[in-house]
C-alpha cells in the first residue's frame, strides 16, 4: 500500500511536471513572445476596456491609439502612425484633420472609421481631463468634434489653445463603435455642448450628466476582445494574458509572433527571475542592481538597450521650513553632495549623475538651452563653498557640527518611502555624506508611497525625494517644480498662488522671485504659460526657468533616469537599437513599426 | 427530564448551543466590521494622488497619469464618516461590500470570490499536507525520541519552525525555477492551457502549485511535529497506556490510542488554521504571484481601496469565526469530557 501511494505521489509529479513545461513554449510558425507589461499589473478580474485603469487592454497588442509617441527630448508632439496614417494642424493650432489607415479593421473584421474615433472621443469626456475637459476655459481642451467622411475627422480646440493638444488627441485610444456606442446616450453630443458653451443650472447639469456616465464606461466588459490593433486577447488568468494574432490588423505583414505572453508580477524580484532564467524575449524599463544585472546578462541571449528616460530623481525642500527657507542653505547642500557618489550607490544602471540643477533632464536641458546650459553653476563637490553658503545663511559651528543661527542643533531629516529601495540608497548615501561634513543628518522612512505621498503633500517632512523633469512637455518638466506642489494651481483657465502649508502646497517657496537679467518673476504663471506660447517663447522661458532653478535651487537634482531594457536574441531579433526614438514604446509597438522578426535557425 | 423524552431534549440543547454560537458569532463580525471601518478610514493617504505619482514612476506622462486616474476621483467615498458607515452597513445586509477603487467598477466580491480560489489550493494543502506531516512525524519523535530518529525528526522540525516561511520560499524559486528550472517560478496556471479537465490545463495547475504548496508545508511542518510530540510524550504518561501495555494489546492499537488522545488539542488548532487560510499567505502569494487573499490585501491597503480593504478583513473575519464555531461543535463530538448533556 506504501509502495503504491509512493508511486502514485511520484507519477503526479512526474504529469505535472511533464504537461506544465517551465520554460517558454515556442509554436511553429511565428512563435510565442513573451515579456510583460511595465504600465500596470494583470488584473483577471478587470474588463477587457482600455477605460478601465487596470483593464485587460495592452497598449501596442490589442489597445490602438491614434499614434504613438516618439521619445522626442523636447517635442510633445512628435509621432509614430498608429490607426491614424497622417495629421494636419492648422497653423493657429485650431484644429486637427485625422487620416485613419484605409485599410484598418477590427479583430471582427469591421471596418475602422471616423465614427469609432468619434465614440472614443465621447467616451473619453466622461473621464475627463486633457483634451477632454468639460470646463471650456480648461487648456487644450477639443470644442469640436466632426466627421468630414469614413476616414477623415476633424477635432477642433476650445479657445484656450494649449501647445500639446495635437499630442493628447494623437494619444486617444480608440475603442469600436459597435460595441461602445451604446455607452453614449442618444442625446451626448447635444448635452455635451451644452456642458461646453451653456451657463447656469443647463450646463452644470450636462455636465454632471457626462461625469454621471463615468462609472458605466469604466466597469463596461465586453463579452471579448475586439482589437484594432495587431492581436486580440484570447485568455487573462492571475499569472499571464496571451494574445493571438488579429488577422484583419492593416500591417499584418509586419507582425512575426503568432501568439504574445504578457507575464504578470507583484514585484521586480519576478521580473529579475523571468529574466536570469530567459523566459522574457523583452522587459521594459526595470529597475536592476548591479549583482542581479550581472546574472541576467550572462543568462543566453540576452542584451541591454539603453535610451532616454525624460525623468530626474531630486531631493526636494520644503522652503517654508527653517533653515531651508534660505537659499544659502540649500546651496550649501547641494555643494556637498557627490551626485555621482549618490548615483553609483542607488542607480547604477538606470542613472547618470545630474549634470547641474536646472529641473530638466540634461539631454532635454542642452536641446532646450544650447550652451546657456553650461553657463548654469555646476554644483561640484565643494566643502569651502558650502561652508560659506552656510555662513552666509547664520549657521553657527560648534563643537565639530553644524548649528541653527540661534545655536540650537540642527537635524537634517530625509523622508522617503521605505517600499522604493533606490531612493532609500540614495537617501542614506546623502545623509552619510552630510555626517561627514558635520552636519546631523538621517533618513526616515514611510511605509508606503502613498502614505509618503500624503505625509509630503501635508507638509510633514522637511526634505523628501521627488521626481523632476517629467518632459518632453515643457509645462511637464517645470509643474514638478513650479506648479501645485508649490502654490500654483488652475482653476478654469485662471491661476492662482496658494500660500504654503495649503492645498497640497508643500514646497513653499515665494510666488515671486529674483530671475537676474530677467528681473522679479513670478514662475508658476511664466511655467503656466508654456503651454500657451510659440515655440521662441517657450525657449526663452525654460531657459529663465531652469536659471531660476539652479540659482534658487527648490531642489537638489540627483540623477537623470537611463531607460534601461533588457531583450533576449535567442528567439526574436531586430529589436530597436540603443537611444531608439520608440523605445519607451511596448513591443507590440515596435512590431507595427516593422522591428522584431523571428530568429531563422 | 424524564427517560422517555431524553432525545427531544438533546436536540434542542445542540441547537440552543448552535444558536448561540451563531449569534455570538454575528455580534463579533459586527463588532470586527465596525471598528475595521472605522480603522481602515483613518489610515491616512490619498488614492488617486498614490496611483498618479505611481503611474508617474513607472514611466508614464503626467497627462497619461491624469487621464488615468481623473475618474477614479468619482470612486472615493463621499458624505460624513457617519453616513459612510450606515450605508456600508445597509450594503453588508444585502451582501454587497461595494465596488473597488484599485480595480474600478469591480464588485469587491468578484475580487475576493477569485482571490480565494488561487488562496484555498496553496494554503489548504499546505495545511493539511503538512498537518498530516508533522503529526505522523510527531508521533515518532515522541516514541523514539530516546534514539536518532526521534532527535533527528525534533531537529527538523526545530530548525524548520524558525526559519522564516520567505525564506524557504526564495530557497526553494532559487533551486528549483532559477539554478535548476524544473519548477515555474510565478503565476497559478500557464495561460497557454485552455481552462477545464484537460491534462495540460490541470498538470499546469499542479506544476504551479508545487513550490507554494511545499513551501507552506515546510513552513508549517515544525510547529505540528514539535506539538505533537509534546502532546504524546505527556499521554504516554497518562494510566491508561500503561494498562493498555500490560493488557498485551499490540503496538498498533497502542499507536491508534496514542494519536488519538495526542490528537485533540491540536484539532482546535487546525479548525483555526484552516479558519486562517482565508488570510492567505502574504510572503508565499508575493514570492510565486500567487493572487491569493493576502496578497489582494496588502495591494488593497497600499492602494487604500476602503471597499476591498473593508470587505477582505470581512471575509478574514468571517473565516475565523466560522472555524471557532465549526471547531467548538467538533469537538463535543470527537472529545466526550467536553459532552455537554453527556455521560462523562
Amino acid at each position: 500500500m506504501k509502495r503504491l501511494a509512493a508511486i502514485a505521489a511520484l507519477a503526479s509529479i512526474a504529469t505535472a511536471t511533464a504537461c506544465g513545461g517551465a520554460g517558454t513554449s515556442d509554436s511553429a510558425g511565428g512563435g510565442v513572445y513573451t515579456t510583460i507589461d511595465g504600465s500596470k499589473q494583470i488584473n483577471a478580474s478587470a474588463p477587457i476596456n482600455p477605460f478601465n485603469p487596470v483593464g485587460s487592454v495592452f497598449s501596442g497588442y490589442n489597445g490602438m491609439a491614434l499614434a504613438w509617441p516618439k521619445n522626442d527630448p523636447i517635442d510633445p508632439n512628435q509621432f509614430y502612425p498608429a490607426l491614424a496614417s497622417s495629421w494636419t494642424v492648422a497653423p493657429d493650432r485650431s484644429a486637427v484633420v485625422i487620416h485613419l489607415q484605409p485599410g484598418a479593421r477590427w479583430s471582427d473584421g469591421e471596418p475602422v472609421t471616423s465614427d469609432d474615433v468619434r465614440v472614443s472621443i465621447g467616451l473619453a469626456y466622461t473621464q475627463g481631463g486633457t483634451a477632454f475637459a468639460l470646463d471650456p476655459k480648461a487648456a487644450g481642451a477639443a470644442a469640436d468634434v466632426q466627421v468630414v467622411d469614413a476616414k477623415t475627422i476633424k477635432v477642433t480646440q476650445g479657445a484656450n489653445r494649449s501647445a500639446t493638444f495635437l499630442s493628447n488627441l494623437l494619444q486617444t485610444v480608440v475603442v469600436p463603435a459597435h460595441v461602445y456606442g451604446r455607452l453614449l446616450p442618444a442625446d451626448f453630443w447635444r448635452t455635451l455642448k451644452t456642458a461646453q458653451t451653456g451657463t447656469g443650472a443647463a450646463a452644470d447639469q450636462a455636465k454632471s450628466r457626462i461625469t454621471g456616465l463615468a462609472e458605466k464606461v469604466i466597469a463596461f466588459a465586453p463579452a471579448h476582445d475586439v482589437s484594432a490593433g495587431p492581436f486580440v486577447l484570447e485568455r487573462v488568468n492571475p499569472g499571464a494574458a496571451l494574445l493571438r494574432r488579429n488577422p484583419y490588423f492593416f500591417n499584418g505583414r509586419a507582425i512575426a509572433p503568432d501568439k504574445v505572453k504578457l507575464l504578470n508580477y507583484t514585484g521586480n524580484e519576478q521580473i529579475w527571475n523571468y529574466l536570469i532564467s530567459g523566459q522574457l524575449d523583452n522587459a521594459p524599463f526595470t529597475s536592476v542592481p548591479t549583482a542581479v544585472m550581472d546574472r541576467i546578462e550572462h543568462a543566453s541571449g540576452n542584451h541591454v538597450v539603453k535610451g532616454y528616460s525624460p525623468v530626474s530623481t531630486a531631493m526636494a525642500f520644503d522652503q517654508a521650513r527653517k533653515p531651508y527657507d534660505n537659499v544659502h542653505v540649500r546651496r550649501a547642500l547641494a555643494y556637498l553632495i557627490d551626485r555621482s557618489q549618490v548615483t553609483r550607490i542607488a542607480s547604477p544602471e538606470g542613472g547618470t549623475p545630474a549634470a547641474t540643477i536646472s529641473g530638466i533632464h540634461a539631454k532635454a536641458a542642452r536641446a532646450w538651452l544650447g550652451s546657456s546650459f553650461d553657463a548654469l553653476e555646476p554644483y561640484k563637490v565643494d566643502p569651502a563653498k558650502a561652508a560659506a553658503e552656510l555662513r552666509a545663511a547664520g549657521m553657527t559651528w560648534r563643537g565639530g557640527r553644524w548649528a541653527m543661527p540661534d545655536g540650537s542643533p540642527w537635524k537634517v531629516r530625509i523622508s522617503v518611502p521605505a517600499s522604493f529601495s533606490d531612493w532609500v540608497a540614495a537617501a542614506k548615501s546623502i545623509s552619510s555624506q552630510l555626517v561627514d561634513h558635520g552636519i546631523d543628518a538621517s533618513v526616515v522612512t514611510a511605509a508606503d508611497y502613498t502614505l509618503y505621498l500624503s505625509e509630503l503633500a501635508a507638509g510633514k517632512y522637511d526634505i523628501g525625494f521627488w521626481l523632476v523633469g517629467l518632459g518632453p512637455s515643457p509645462y511637464n518638466i517645470f509643474q514638478r517644480l513650479f506648479g501645485q506642489a508649490n502654490g500654483w494651481q488652475m482653476f478654469g483657465g485662471r491661476l492662482t498662488h496658494v500660500p504654503p502649508g495649503k492645498d497640497g502646497n508643500w514646497m513653499g517657496g515665494p510666488q515671486y522671485v529674483d530671475a537676474g537679467p530677467d528681473g522679479r518673476v513670478d514662475p508658476g504663471a511664466l511655467t503656466a504659460k508654456l503651454n500657451f506660447v510659440s515655440p521662441q517663447e517657450q525657449k526663452r522661458i525654460v531657459g529663465v526657468l531652469a536659471g531660476i532653478a539652479n540659482r534658487q535651487v527648490p531642489v537638489i537634482q540627483l540623477w537623470d533616469y537611463v531607460n534601461t531594457q533588457f531583450v533576449n536574441t535567442s528567439r526574436y531579433t531586430a529589436f530597436p537599437p540603443d537611444d531608439d526614438q520608440s523605445l519607451r514604446l511596448s513591443s507590440g509597438v515596435w512590431m507595427q513599426l516593422g522591428m522584431i522578426k523571428k530568429r531563422q535557425s | 427530564m424524564t427517560q422517555t423524552t431524553r432525545g427531544r431534549p438533546r436536540i434542542g440543547a445542540i441547537a440552543r448551543k448552535v444558536a448561540g454560537h451563531v449569534v455570538r458569532g454575528l455580534v463579533m463580525i459586527w463588532v470586527v466590521a465596525t471598528i475595521s471601518f472605522f480603522i481602515i478610514r483613518e489610515i491616512p493617504g490619498n488614492p488617486v494622488l498614490g496611483q498618479y505619482e505611481s503611474l508617474i514612476q513607472k514611466g508614464m506622462s503626467p497627462d497619461q497619469a491624469e487621464r488615468a486616474t481623473a475618474v477614479l476621483y468619482g470612486f472615493l467615498p463621499t458624505g460624513s464618516l457617519w453616513q459612510q458607515y450606515l450605508g456600508y452597513m445597509g450594503s453588508l445586509l444585502h451582501l454587497d461590500l461595494g465596488r473597488s477603487l484599485s480595480t474600478p467598477g469591480v464588485e469587491v466580491t468578484t475580487l475576493i470570490g477569485s482571490a480565494a480560489r488561487w488562496t484555498v489550493l496553496p494554503v489548504l494543502a499546505g495545511t493539511l499536507l503538512s498537518f498530516l506531516l508533522g503529526v505522523t512525524m510527531g508521533v515518532y519523535a515522541a516514541i523514539k525520541r530516546s534514539g536518532k530518529l526521534g532527535d533527528m525528526l525534533a531537529l527538523s522540525g526545530s530548525l524548520l519552525h524558525g526559519v522564516p516561511v520567505y525564506v524557504i520560499g526564495l530557497l526553494l524559486t532559487a533551486i528549483f525555477a532559477t539554478l535548476w528550472p524544473i519548477l515555474p517560478s510565478g503565476g497559478p496556471v500557464d495561460v497557454e492551457f485552455t481552462p477545464g479537465l484537460n491534462p495540460g490545463y490541470v498538470g499546469s495547475l499542479l506544476q504551479h502549485a508545487v513550490l507554494p504548496v511545499v513551501t507552506y508545508t515546510l513552513a508549517s511542518y515544525g510547529g505540528w511535529i514539535l506539538a505533537m510530540k509534546s502532546n504524546v510524550v505527556a499521554v504516554l504518561g497518562d494510566d491508561f497506556i500503561l494498562a493498555a501495555e500490560l493488557r498485551g494489546m499490540t503496538r498498533g492499537i497502542v499507536f491508534r490510542y496514542l494519536a488519538r488522545n495526542a490528537i485533540l488539542p491540536l484539532f482546535t488548532i487546525l479548525a483555526l488554521s484552516i479558519g486562517m487560510l482565508f488570510g492567505g499567505s502574504i510572503f508565499i502569494e508575493e514570492i510565486f504571484n500567487y493572487p491569493g487573499l493576502g496578497l489582494l490585501l496588502v495591494n488593497s491597503i497600499s492602494s487604500r481601496d476602503y471597499a476591498l480593504m473593508g470587505g477582505t478583513f470581512l471575509v478574514i473575519t468571517i473565516g475565523i469565526v466560522v472555524a471557532n464555531i465549526v471547531a467548538d461543535l467538533l469537538y463535543t463530538v470527537i472529545d466526550p469530557r467536553v459532552r455537554s448533556g453527556g455521560a462523562a
